[in-house]
């Protein structure tokens, strides 16, 4: 097993479904961890591994819904794939909108639940490199001055080195100076390059 | 003399005025009608061959004293009785006209009545004699010896004729088969008269009828010998004033002991012999002979001249038969000649009794209709009663169908489970055997795990049959808390869904109920239901659900279903368990009159409270077994 090898989690109460899905799971080459309750799920040590849930919307105590805002607001939130035992729509229309991937009906069928599987992975995947990317990026970040962050936020309002001097109160060279340092260390050539990842981290260009 | 001139009435003389008045005031008084004598009191005096004491006697002067008595004048009656058949000598007679003499001579009477039978001295010689002046109108029993000659000529009356030969006939007319006509007779004088009669009658048939005159034997005698008479025979009572034996009697008397101690019909010849058992027959009519003769007397009484009316016969009288004898001999009414009389009809008991009887099957009648109408009602309230069981099983089963919206949830969740399981399974197990080598022995788990999930999802779909299917109340011992338990396990989905947490609070140590468990799941589903739904508006973090089963005081166990929401508005309170009310938008409104019903069909009780903080309330109580009690 290596440590990228996708987990798919199984969460439903019911210990026959339970036991089936992680059976054809396990024989489609999975990965698979099963739990009873999203409590015993939230209770687990953290997986790493990319992966995905395989959650039943209507259990007692606390439902698939919560389970899923509880597992959104985690570091790294896996995709939720819903089987429930009845086709409610508000519900599932509510779990969707509260960003599951897919909404499935007991009984399910191999192949829609394989894709839907597959799906979540993929999705997992890119989210995952997304948000390593972004950590890579903060942590560029984070090795720019002061000063430099100040500059930056100006450049990428689209602002010109003599305006930026004044903003500032220095003179042109030192922004020319400040420019050149930044893309250095965040390894970029381009001022587009520097505004996609101003945009990604979230930073307000100073206009 | 002169010329007279003349003068107004004014200028008569005072005399003439006084003259004028007076026979004026004379043409006012009412005149005395023509013919009739002056206003003073006539006396009668009524003499009588026999003796007081004989019917027939009693029954002329009778009639013949209230013709005159009709006819409005002033009259005195007197009466004598010579008595000739009890003293028949010669000197007793004279004793008689001396005491009349003696006691009329001073005043005679204005007129004589005689009633005779054989003494026509009476009125004839007697009269003539006494009081040559009076007038007499007799009565003659028959027309025999009576010779105008014989009578003064101041007397007039009628002599009745006693055809025995009509009577004769009459009786073999009714019994034509007779053959034989026995005749009883007496000693007396009249009595030989009766049978001399009756031998002129007898001559006349005696070829055909044989008769035999009785005149020798007494009474006692003819009494036993009339006993045992042969068929075909009846008796012919002539008269009897004194027998063979010299016993005198009351002839009314005397045919009535024949009459009884006889086994044939016995006919009479007089109207008074009539009613002491004989059939009757052809007789004499004696009352109408009486008024008669007091027409007769009337008019002689009124100046006619008695020797200006003649002499009649009187032979008028229609028969006359004793309705009961009639009965006796089985002599129907039918056979008797056209205008016969029947006296002494018996009331029938209808006649009699008519109106009692008609009361009576009246009120039996009545009696009979109401036990009738009573009996029909309660057939009838039986087959209400039966539909309305009927009615509130089809009503109960209706509500339950209805409760199937309710159900679709849990059944859905509940089979598909396995059913999900089971395809899961079978297409792990695909993959299994596809693998080089084959996972058998996953393969084998699955088909085990495949085998209980089948059975789990029969299971179910058994169940859930169980609580749709239409369903006869069937009462038996039911542990509660299994019951509730069932009921909030069907539910947990649809609780889960609303958010509401429920809660069963348990009593251990609940006798066991006495109850239908389907109908009980019934009325906790439809409440617990209610429960939830009443709870939809509230925030989620309110919403708790308390189930609790519990002891009542009176040996029942007490159920109660308890919510947060917002409690029930004061005026819906008393028509909650109403058929068709509800709360609800798409609501039926029968499903807490469908639980009232089942629960009062287990004598228990349902009703609601609104909580003191908030929500409300249900509760309903199930008979505990006496038993189970212990």
């Amino acid at each position: 097993m290596t440590p990228d090898q996708p987990v798919i989690h199984v969460v439903d109460d019911d210990p026959s479904f339970r036991t089936a899905i992680t059976r054809l799971l396990r024989a489609a080459k999975y990965e698979v961890r099963s739990y009873a309750s999203a409590a015993e799920f939230l209770a687990s040590p953290p997986c790493a591994a990319p992966g995905c849930i395989v959650l039943d919307l209507k259990m007692p105590g606390a439902s698939g819904l919560e389970l899923q805002q509880s597992i959104a607001s985690t570091d790294e939130p896996l995709p939720i794939i819903f089987l429930t035992g009845n086709g409610d729509f508000p519900a599932s229309v509510r779990a969707m909108k509260a960003g599951a991937v897919d909404f499935l009906t007991k009984p399910v069928e191999r192949q829609m639940l394989l894709r839907a599987i597959q799906n979540a992975l993929n999705r997992n995947a890119v989210e995952r490199s997304s948000r390593a990317n972004l950590r890579e990026l903060k942590d560029l970040y984070e090795t720019l001055t002061a000063r430099e962050r100040e500059v930056l936020a100006h450049v990428v309002g689209g602002k010109l080195n003599k305006q930026i001097a004044f903003d500032l109160g220095t003179t042109e060279r030192t922004i020319k100076a400040h420019r050149g340092s930044i893309m250095g260390k965040l390894g970029i050539q381009s001022v587009a390059e520097l505004a996609r990842m101003a945009q990604d981290l979230g930073i307000r260009p100073i206009r | 003399m002169g010329s007279v001139a003349p003068i107004s009435i004014l200028e008569f003389p005072r005399l003439i005025r006084l003259a004028v008045l007076l026979l004026s005031i004379l043409f006012a008084l009412p005149l005395p009608v023509a013919g009739s004598e002056t206003q003073r009191t006539k006396r009668i005096l009524m003499l009588f061959s026999e003796n007081k004491f004989l019917p027939g006697n009693a029954l002329v002067e009778e009639a013949a004293r209230r013709v005159l008595e009709k006819s409005g004048h002033p009259l005195e009656f007197y009466a004598e009785y010579l008595d000739a058949s009890r003293f028949p000598s010669q000197n007793h007679y004279r004793l008689f006209r001396e005491y009349l003499r003696a006691k009329y001579g001073p005043r005679p009477p204005d007129l004589i009545l005689a009633f005779l039978t054989t003494q026509f001295e009476l009125a004839g010689q007697l009269p003539a004699e006494l009081f040559p002046e009076t007038p007499v109108v007799f009565g003659a029993l028959t027309e025999d010896k009576i010779r105008r000659d014989r009578l003064g000529a101041n007397a007039t009356g009628l002599a009745v004729r006693m055809d025995v030969k009509g009577a004769i006939a009459s009786i073999l007319q009714l019994q034509p088969e007779i053959q034989r006509i026995v005749v009883v007779g007496g000693t007396a004088p009249l009595d030989k008269l009766f049978l001399r009669k009756t031998e002129e009658a007898a001559r006349s048939l005696a070829g055909r009828i044989q008769f035999d005159f009785w005149v020798t034997r007494p009474m006692s005698e003819i009494r036993s010998q009339v006993a045992s008479l042969l068929p075909r025979t009846v008796i012919l009572f002539a008269n009897m004033f004194r027998d063979a034996a010299g016993d005198t009697f009351v002839p009314e008397a005397a045919a009535s002991l024949v009459a009884a101690a006889a086994n044939v019909p016995m006919y009479v010849l007089i109207e008074t012999n009539v009613g002491g058992g004989a059939v009757g027959g052809k007789v004499v009519h004696f009352e109408a002979a009486g008024r008669r003769v007091g027409e007769l007397a009337q008019k002689v009484l009124e100046g006619t001249s008695p020797t200006s009316l003649p002499i009649e016969v009187y032979s008028e009288g229609a028969p006359i038969f004793d309705w009961r004898a009639l009965r006796r001999w089985g002599i129907s009414e039918s056979r008797l000649p056209p205008g016969s009389i029947v006296r002494f009809r018996q009331p029938s008991l209808w006649e009699l009794y008519g109106w009692y009887i008609i009361g009576a099957l009246f009120v039996f009648v009545l009696q009979a209709a109401m036990i009738a109408a009573l009996l029909l009602q309660r057939a009838r309230r039986r087959q209400a009663e039966a539909e309305l069981q009927r009615n509130r099983e089809e009503l109960a089963h209706v509500a339950r169908i209805s409760t199937v919206g309710e159900l679709t949830t849990a059944v859905a969740h509940e089979l598909n489970q396995p059913l999900g399981a089971i395809l899961s399974n079978a297409d792990a197990a695909e993959m299994f055997l596809k693998m080089e080598p084959p996972a058998l022995d996953e393969v084998r788990d699955i088909l085990a795990d495949i085998r209980k999930d089948d059975q789990r999802a029969s299971e179910v779909i058994r169940r859930m049959r169980d609580l749709l299917r239409k369903h006869e109340l069937a009462p038996q011992a039911v542990e509660i808390n299994a019951a509730v338990e069932e009921v909030l396990q069907l539910l947990s989905i649809n609780a889960s869904a609303r958010k509401v947490t429920v809660k069963f609070e348990q009593t251990a140590g609940l006798p066991r109920v006495w109850c239908d468990p389907v109908h009980l799941q019934q009325v906790l589903l439809n409440l617990v239901v209610n429960g939830l739904e009443a709870m939809a508006e509230i925030p989620e973090d309110q919403r708790r659900l308390m189930v609790g089963a519990g002891h009542d005081g009176d040996g029942m166990v007490k159920v109660y279903v308890s919510d947060r929401g917002p409690g029930i508005p004061g005026d819906k309170l008393p028509k909650l368990f109403e058929p068709f009310f509800t709360t609800k938008k798409d609501g039926m409104g029968m499903g807490l009159s469908i639980a009232r019903t089942i629960v009062e069909a287990h004598h228990g009780q349902i009703w609601a409270e609104n909580n003191g903080d908030r929500g409300a309330t249900f509760y309903f109580t199930v008979p505990v077994p006496k038993d189970a009690l212990a």
